[in-house]
């Protein structure tokens, strides 16, 4: 028998100056050549986990480490890290913090330099990697302005030139956009199936887990609770439960419908697999006389007053001149809930930005609340937008969860009793009373997302804008932020944001706007846009799955067929198979 | 889009080329002789060779301009503090409270001297202003990083001195992010607030950017140190230090350049 690639023994690890453990008696053999997926929540142990496959941990950052990480068999503890290197490589989740130098050629160099690898034999490798990972004709170029996508590969080739036969990827695609991540992916595969390197990946992408991984582990606080493949750990519906583990979600319909008492011919993993099983399930079987239609309920907001209005918005980045944003047009009434859609670089932010003053106009005009950006300062306009940046660490600057909500209210001026109902409410609204007392950079990930979202609140918005709150976070983090966006929304306030979950979008957003290279390429009702795929794709957006499936469904099965979330596709199917058991057509009134 | 003072401009000119150990001597030498000139005119000369550089570089103008532009408040309060405080006797303005008086007497006057000083500091700060980015501007961070190493720094060393330049564009990015989310607060000192409100504003910057540097550094140690950085006492370089003619010839110039302007200061 070969050596595995990667065999840990009952292994714990604690942090210094940490009493908890972060891995707890973890166990698990990975062969040369597989392809695995670590899956679990944010602070599970996911990063520890990759970071001791290298040694880093504890090699480089202290803290204690119990039971034998064995890479091919070398034990991490007592191997060099010049040895190490030569066997895995590790490209990490922030883009911004693994390069060190001012071209690609020199970072692809840098590993090989340390290793003490001749010249030449480095410039032959730089030449592979590029290669491999698509980057050739890229050399000179300043690795800080690249994509994010192209980042994430460069990080790769930078790993790959050291030679390892392990390659892990620590939340390596969790920043990037959908195209970004279908970039990286697809040299991940890549490099496992025409190079045979084993793929250790921390992700929360379950649909593309399902496509390239045959090996799944799941990490709950710090403890390996399943594993399995693809199909074994999706087909869990308790591990969804249990663990906030998203699968994609034809498998979240398979396992309702499972659990509904249907017997599927296979687990559906892809769209392609559901579509099968569905056609099998319902083909032949007595589609409805007619469709139902579930008329919108809703009034119809465009009769509400406008409280954003964007006239004919240019921006113009300078000194380098970069037009961002071209005649963007658009009104949001009072009460909407809207996704801004598009590819990093779309200039989705660049008008986010324009509706706050963040950034002025370079013609056009933006008015909020009737007030015209160019002439009020953002710290007026604070009191009618709430708007919450990307990254809640730059946006923290308090001792306590208390005082970070109050500053707002403070900077108002308001007097204290008034302050103290508005933080009161504000942790209410995102559910964390009780951590009014707590260091805000010392919350959970997720946590800190909520207190910026109450320190907007705080100051008693009639519009909240979200600049992609949900990059980084996991399942529970989405939902829970999406869940405030939308409970606010239901109290009346026009809720604004911006994600690359589209199964996010199509599930809370009422109105979608698609912009693409500056210009805005649709907008409409969330069913509206979904149900035109094509136009969909020329903004590099790819429509949650549930929605694809409805799409490749034959028409002659009725279901939806812009499905926009897994219950709308899922009660359909029921209702027509119970229809079918009991006998009686169904009476469409 | 930022005036940061270590971002690298390539080209090709005369300047990115010079071996960067050549560029290191050149920036100590340099500023030995802004800080050795006394004289205004000779100061002014050095400015004036700083400028030519800079156009032998070919570094864009509306970085000076932009340079300028920040350091203007300064230099404006030096003006003013050297023009009141610095001793004197020839006086624009006569002392507003007569010299007799004890201890405070004397105060309040404007000499010539003093804003000849000051004149003297605005053009040595505008010189060392061009001088480091004519430096930083034109050298890759591995190369700067290279050139100590090659002098004689461990290169663990020289690489830490250029990760924390590199950090510099970082922080003022991420400065002006926390400012905006301020803002974004209702904070309005920023914009119209008093000087008093401003420099309470300036605390709550402090925090989230120490937990941003410290959670940076600690991220780039394991991306370091996974790629074997410091795993041994050599190693390679891709691109390794050759000194050409022309590095010798600037050599020498920089060289007898800073002597003739010592020797000529020394005897005015």
């Amino acid at each position: 028998m070969t050596t595995p690639a990667i065999e840990l023994t009952n292994v714990s690890y604690s942090y210094a100056r940490s009493k908890k453990y972060a891995l707890k008696d973890l166990s698990l053999q990975v062969e040369q050549g597989e392809f695995l997926a670590v899956m679990g929540e944010n602070g599970a142990g996911k990063s520890t986990f990759c970071q001791t496959l290298n040694g880093i941990l504890p090699n480089s950052m202290g803290g204690r480490l119990k039971g034998k990480v064995l890479i091919q068999g070398l034990n991490t503890v007592e191997t060099p890290i010049s040895q190490l290197a030569t066997k895995v490589a590790i490209v990490l989740e922030d883009p911004e913090t693994q390069f060190f130098t001012s071209s690609v050629r020199s970072e692809i160099a840098f590993g090989p330099e340390n290793l003490c690898v001749p010249v030449d034999e480095i410039l032959e490798r730089i030449k592979w990697a590029l290669d491999v990972v698509r980057l050739s004709g890229f050399e000179d170029r300043l690795p800080t302005a690249l994509s994010g996508g192209q980042k994430q590969r460069l990080a790769i080739a930078a790993g790959i030139a050291m030679r390892p036969s392990i390659l892990v990827l620590d939340e390596a695609t969790s920043q990037l956009d959908p195209v970004g991540v279908k970039e990286v992916l697809s040299v991940v595969k890549e490099l496992n199936e025409k190079y045979g390197m084993t793929i250790v990946m921390a992700t929360d992408h379950s649909e593309e887990v399902a496509r390239v991984a045959n090996h799944v582990v799941v990490i709950d606080s710090g403890k390996l609770v399943d594993e399995g493949t693809p199909r074994q750990i999706f087909a869990n519906l308790d591990l969804f439960d249990k663990y906030m583990i998203r699968s994609p979600q034809v498998s979240q319909m398979g396992a309702l419908l499972v659990k509904a008492g249907v017997k599927l011919p296979i687990f559906p993993l892809s769209v392609e697999e559901g579509c099968r099983d569905l056609v099998d399930v319902l083909g032949g079987k007595p589609a409805p006389k007619a469709k139902i239609e579930k008329k919108s309920s809703e009034q119809s907001v465009s009769q509400a007053e406008p409280i954003i209005t964007v006239d004919h918005l240019d921006f113009v980045y300078q000194p380098l001149n970069v037009h961002a944003v071209k005649d963007v047009n658009f009104v949001i009434h009072r009460g909407e809930f809207v996704a801004l859609i598009g590819q990093n670089g779309s200039g989705k932010t660049t008008v986010l930005k324009n509706l706050l003053g963040l950034l002025k106009p370079t013609t056009g005009k933006v008015t909020i609340a009737g007030l015209d950006t160019r002439e009020v300062a953002v710290a007026d306009l604070a009191r009618h937008v709430g708007f919450v940046l990307q990254n809640p660490d730059q946006q923290l600057f308090a001792e306590t969860v208390r005082e970070e909500v109050a500053y707002g209210p403070h900077n108002l001026g308001l007097d204290e009793a008034t302050i103290k109902d508005r933080v009161a409410w504000a942790l209410k609204e995102v559910g964390l009373e009780g951590k009014e007392e707590d260091f805000p950079p010392a919350l959970p990930k997720g946590d800190r997302a909520k207190v910026v979202i109450a320190s907007a609140l705080a100051l008693d918005p009639e519009v909240i804008v979200l600049d992609e709150p949900t990059t980084g976070q996991d399942y529970r983090g989405c939902h829970q932020i999406m869940q405030i966006a939308d409970s606010l929304h239901r109290e009346g306030r026009t809720v604004v944001f911006v994600t690359h979950h589209m199964a996010l979008v199509a599930e809370y957003a009422k109105r979608v706007i698609v912009m693409t290279g500056g210009k805005i390429l649709m907008d409409g009702k969330t069913e509206e846009v979904f149900s035109k795929p094509d136009v969909v794709r020329e903004a590099y957006i790819i429509p949650p799955q549930i929605t694809e499936l409805g799409q490749a469904l034959p028409a002659e099965l009725g279901l939806p067929h812009t499905p926009l979330s897994v219950a709308q596709m899922v009660e359909p199917i029921l209702a027509r198979l119970d229809a079918v058991h009991t006998g009686l057509e169904q009476q469409v009134v | 889009m930022s005036n940061s003072l270590v971002t690298y401009y390539p080209g090709n000119t005369l300047i990115h080329k010079l071996d960067p150990r050549i560029k290191i001597i050149f920036l100590v030498l340099a500023s030995v002789v802004i800080f050795g000139v006394q004289n205004l005119a000779l100061c002014a000369f050095v400015l004036l060779t700083m400028c030519a550089l800079w156009v032998v570089a070919r570094l864009p103008f509306s970085l000076l301009a932009s340079f300028g532009k920040a350091l203007f408040p300064i230099m404006i309060f030096l003006f003013v503090v050297q023009a009141i405080f610095y001793p004197g006797t020839t006086y624009v303005i006569k002392p507003l409270i007569p010299t007799f008086v004890p201890l405070i007497g004397g105060i309040g006057y404007v000499s010539v001297e003093g804003m000849l000083f000051a004149v003297l500091l605005a053009l040595r700060l505008l010189a060392m202003i061009i001088l480091l980015p004519l430096v930083s501007f034109t050298t890759p961070v591995q190369n700067l990083a290279l050139g100590l190493a090659r002098i004689g720094m461990p290169y663990q060393w020289a690489y830490a001195t250029t990760t924390a330049l590199n950090l510099v564009p970082i922080l003022q990015t991420e400065t002006g992010v926390i400012m905006d989310a301020q803002r974004l607060r209702a904070m309005q000192s920023f914009e119209k607030g008093k000087l008093m409100d401003k420099l309470r504003a300036y605390p709550a910057l402090v925090t989230p950017l120490i937990i941003g540097s410290m959670r940076r550094a600690q991220l780039m140690s394991i991306a370091m140190d996974s790629r074997a950085f410091g795993a041994s006492k050599e190693r390679t370089y891709l691109e390794d230090v050759d000194m050409h003619p022309s590095d010798w010839a600037f050599l020498a110039i920089s060289i007898i350049y800073t002597v003739a302007i010592l020797v000529i200061a020394a005897l005015i």
